[in-house]
């Protein structure tokens, strides 16, 4: 296959970066670069994993993909689609994003609650550590639990535990058919979700976006018609409403991003279980998720929109431009703190991942101090 | 040799028990006397009648499904509420004394063997299913509910939870998270890890933590990904949120049979290629077909080289359509006989079959001893080929059965463990048989966890770098190293003795280390 193995030059960089106690900014397509905190420290270098690209080995049969961080998603999902595969989790395809910069914000798409998570799909990691050591964990087999799973600890982690070099991740055909219902209902109408969610239907996305309720079947063209007949509602077709909401291209967030910019509002993703009732925070809405992913535009000040999050068992994340006065995650504290901040210290003892980058709480270190052994 | 004392346990040849119950005598007035002071102290934090302490009380525990590998606990306590489990943790931090957690004891990798300085934490009585909410579709159960009873409690609301271990009628869900079980239908649905919502532990320090979330995440890193397959080295799980999905309204079997096993192996790879998921796909071989037939009498054609049974679920229009799919690719893979099932009745018989391999094969031979490995399907010929000449040169008959959908081996070795020797040289071929899996680019357990019995193969596995940084992911969770020592990821010092017992092509792995 193609591509270029530059994982030497990279773990080259993060020694000296060690040498030099210099924290490391992880970056791939730099298409994130508004989430999350800016990376506090004016010293920090940039790690480039661009050019660590390519498919290293892809076999259909297998249902198994190994790629090298640095590759363009859109490069993956061309290979991918060319022999009728996809990744289940449909990551959202930011322009230029990289398969590690998705892995490491643990990013999935619509098809989410019914395929299952990024984390779900990935089987083997190569990491880099925080003390320039190159480690493989997990695999190229759907089963196997030799060793804790460190690979699916690294999704989400924001490079914090590591920086991703090669992952190894399941795939799965694309579905003969999809097709897109939209019902009408009210706003902020998420009763219906619940009982649809419990039908036997090979159910692929649902959503709310105003009034008009969208449900996506996939499947064998006899079991998507036959569902759609039994689920009702208008028929469109094709993917084009869910792509445009998954790559954040959809009006409700070109308009979200531009009043960010010109004013002082915030665009958050909030995370809570799918059956929670509309959350009393003022804002534009829009759900999906069938309820369990739900963006917010609001003029509320952070403290108010996580304590409202808080009180419903749910998180926060800020999607818009960074603002140094509030944090851009909901905190973690007490004992779960205590211990992500020791799983932090086992993987860069320095800290220089990514530093201040997430959940700056972690960058604390937790007592007893433990550093790798 | 090692003085660790779990690894006594680990020779598990007659002769074996016998060092093990001399090193228990020798000690014995010393232990029993720590055994007493503990037994005092912790009856203090449980019930009357929850601490067992006499020889006979602790026998049923010294081992799990592993029976080769035995070791009677300082004690064993019983606790019956989260309280009393943090108090136990508490108590066991502060005297330093090892915690190893028990389910059902189904076990098969030694994972749930006591220490021998240590307590065993029994959670059989958190057996109670504490919400079954069918509007949301989870239930909420504590960690000694086994696997069956949440899909036969959530059956009338027309729901079930999706892995299925074999042993699923006995083993617990606690269980199940620590080892990251499977089943036949996980090429669909996927293993615990993906099946499991969030989980209530205790950790070492006695904190009551909740990893995961309501929603479909949570803040901070993923540890509830990183707890299942644990194998109970991270935390003690108290209660578990499993996700419940709907009952596919339609369920049916393809049994397909081949005259060679590679024929099988490359029908399921088309299958895959066609664009199917099954919701299971398995292989046996022919020791095991006739095995299986001989046991449960469910039809299967005893004189076929290999089956595949195949199941489709969905709803009708789906699962028509995909029979349809799978039948038409069996027959262009030379399928010597095809077969779908004509009732549920018989549908369930023939899954039966599969599902009692194990004690069939059991019948053949006065013990049998089941490995556990993954490898690339491509593979499978290959690997099967050079089973039958190991098998051949040990005299040691091998059955196969297999997740042939997501290529997770499990050989049977038949032997008789009357026979001087025949034990260790069974543990011996298993070994290169998990050694072969790693060569062609598998792992050494797919679903029964390293525990106790696989430790040294992880070594093959894994180089020392990498069970370093293994070790102190431990040490993030449990500084102390009390949860379960010993298991799961093997010491370096371990490594070297073992590497230099077993050089590979003469690399000597670990050559920085003292060797004994």
């Amino acid at each position: 296959m193609e591509g270029t193995d530059s994982s030497a030059d990279l773990i080259d960089q993060v020694r000296q970066a060690i040498d030099a106690k210099t924290p490391v900014r992880i970056v791939g397509g730099d298409s994130k670069a508004v989430l999350g905190e800016s990376c506090s420290d004016e010293n920090a270098v940039d790690l480039n994993t661009l050019k660590h690209s390519g498919i290293i080995s892809y076999d259909a049969t297998e249902l198994v993909v190994t790629v090298r961080a640095g590759t363009r998603l859109s490069e993956l999902n061309k290979a991918l689609n060319d022999a009728g595969q996809m990744m289940p989790f449909e990551p959202p395809e930011q322009a230029g994003a990289t398969i590690g910069g998705v892995l490491a914000c643990g990013l999935s798409g619509p098809r989410r609650p019914f395929s299952g998570s990024a984390r779900d799909y990935v089987l083997g990691t190569r990491i880099i550590n925080g003390q320039a050591q190159d480690l493989s964990f997990g695999g190229e087999v759907m089963k196997n639990v030799a060793g804790y799973d460190v690979s699916r600890v690294q999704v989400g982690a924001w490079g914090t535990l590591g920086v991703l070099l090669d992952v190894s991740m399941k795939v799965l055909p694309v579905p003969e058919m999809d097709l897109t219902l939209r019902q009408q209902t009210k706003q902020h109408d998420l009763s219906a979700f619940s009982s649809i969610m419990r039908q036997p239907v090979p159910l692929s996305g649902a959503m709310l976006i105003d009034d008009s309720r969208y449900l996506r079947l996939s499947g064998s063209e006899a079991a998507v018609r036959a569902a759609a007949a039994s689920l009702g509602g208008d028929t469109l077709d094709g993917n084009a409403i869910w792509n445009e909401v998954r790559d954040h291209t959809h009006s409700f967030y070109t308009n979200a991003y531009a009043a960010c910019a010109n004013g002082n509002k915030t665009l958050w993703r909030i995370s809570v279980a799918d059956c929670q009732p509309p959350l009393e925070l003022n804002g534009d809405w829009l759900y999906e998720w069938a309820g369990g992913q739900r963006w917010l535009l609001t003029e509320l000040p952070a403290h108010t929109v996580f304590s409202v999050v808080d009180a419903a068992q749910g998180h926060a994340t800020r999607y818009s431009a960074s603002n140094a006065k509030e944090p851009s995650f909901q905190p973690i504290e007490g004992g779960l703190q205590k211990l992500q901040s020791r799983l932090r210290d086992s993987f860069d003892p320095l800290r220089l991942f990514n530093r201040g980058r997430y959940h700056p709480e972690l960058d604390v270190p937790s007592s007893p101090a433990v550093t790798g052994a | 040799m090692s003085a660790d004392p779990a690894d006594m346990g680990l020779a598990a040849e007659p002769a074996a028990s016998t060092i093990s119950a001399s090193t228990d005598v020798h000690n014995a007035p010393e232990r029993q006397g720590r055994r007493e002071k503990a037994a005092s102290e912790l009856s203090r934090l449980v019930p009357a009648g929850s601490v067992l302490w006499s020889e006979e009380e602790l026998r049923p525990y010294e081992s799990d499904g592993l029976t080769a590998m035995k070791q009677t606990p300082l004690l064993v306590v019983l606790p019956e509420s989260v309280e009393q489990v943090q108090a136990i943790m508490r108590w066991a931090k502060h005297t330093q004394t090892p915690v190893v957690a028990r389910g059902a004891g189904t076990g098969l990798s030694g994972g749930a063997l006591p220490h021998i300085d240590g307590i065993l934490l029994g959670l059989a009585k958190f057996n109670a299913i504490l919400e079954l909410n069918e509007k949301q579709g989870f239930a909420r159960v504590q960690p000694g509910v086994r696997n069956l009873a949440i899909s036969d409690a959530a059956r009338p609301h027309g729901l079930y939870y999706a892995p299925d271990p074999s042993s699923q009628i006995a083993c617990t869900i606690g269980g199940n998270v620590a080892e990251n079980s499977g089943g036949v239908h996980c090429l669909k649905y996927g293993l615990t890890v993906h099946n499991v919502l969030s989980a209530t532990v205790i950790t070492m320090d006695g904190d009551l933590l909740t990893l995961g979330a309501s929603g479909y995440d949570n803040a901070g890193y993923d540890l509830l990904a990183l707890l299942n397959g644990s194998e109970g080295m991270l935390a003690v799980v108290v209660e578990v949120r499993v996700k419940l999905l709907p009952v596919p309204p339609v369920a049916k079997l393809v049994m397909a049979a081949f005259d060679s096993v590679e024929a099988a192996g490359n029908a399921v790879g088309d299958v895959i290629a066609a664009g199917i998921i099954p919701a299971g796909l398995e292989l046996m071989d022919n020791p095991a077909i006739v095995a299986a037939e001989a046991f449960a009498k469910c039809g299967y054609p005893t004189d076929a080289a290999a089956l595949l049974l195949c199941e489709l679920d969905g709803i009708e229009e789906e699962v028509n359509t995909q029979v349809e799919g799978v039948s038409q690719v069996f027959k262009a893979a030379n399928v010597s006989s095809l077969h779908i099932a004509a009732t549920e009745a018989e549908r369930l018989l023939l899954w039966k079959g599969r599902k009692s391999a194990f004690p069939a094969v059991g019948r053949l031979a006065p013990d049998y001893y089941c490995i556990d490995g993954t490898i690339p399907r491509k593979q499978l010929s290959h690997v099967l080929q050079r089973m039958e000449q190991m098998s051949a040169e040990y005299s040691l008959p091998i059955a196969n059965v297999f997740h042939a959908g997501d290529g997770n081996l499990h050989p049977l070795i038949m032997f008789d463990a009357g026979k001087p020797g025949e034990l260790h040289r069974t543990e011996e071929l298993g070994s290169r048989i998990l050694q072969l899996c790693v060569e062609v680019g598998g792992t050494v357990t797919g679903e029964h966890g390293v525990g106790m019995e696989k430790i040294n193969e992880m070594c093959v596995q894994f180089d020392a770098n990498t069970l370093t940084q293994f070790h102190s992911v431990k040490n993030a969770f449990d500084p102390d190293g009390l949860l379960n020592p010993g298991k799961a990821v093997p010491t370096l010092q371990r490594c070297a003795e073992f590497g230099a017992m077993h050089v590979h092509h003469g690399e000597v792995k670990f050559p920085e280390l003292e060797r004994f």
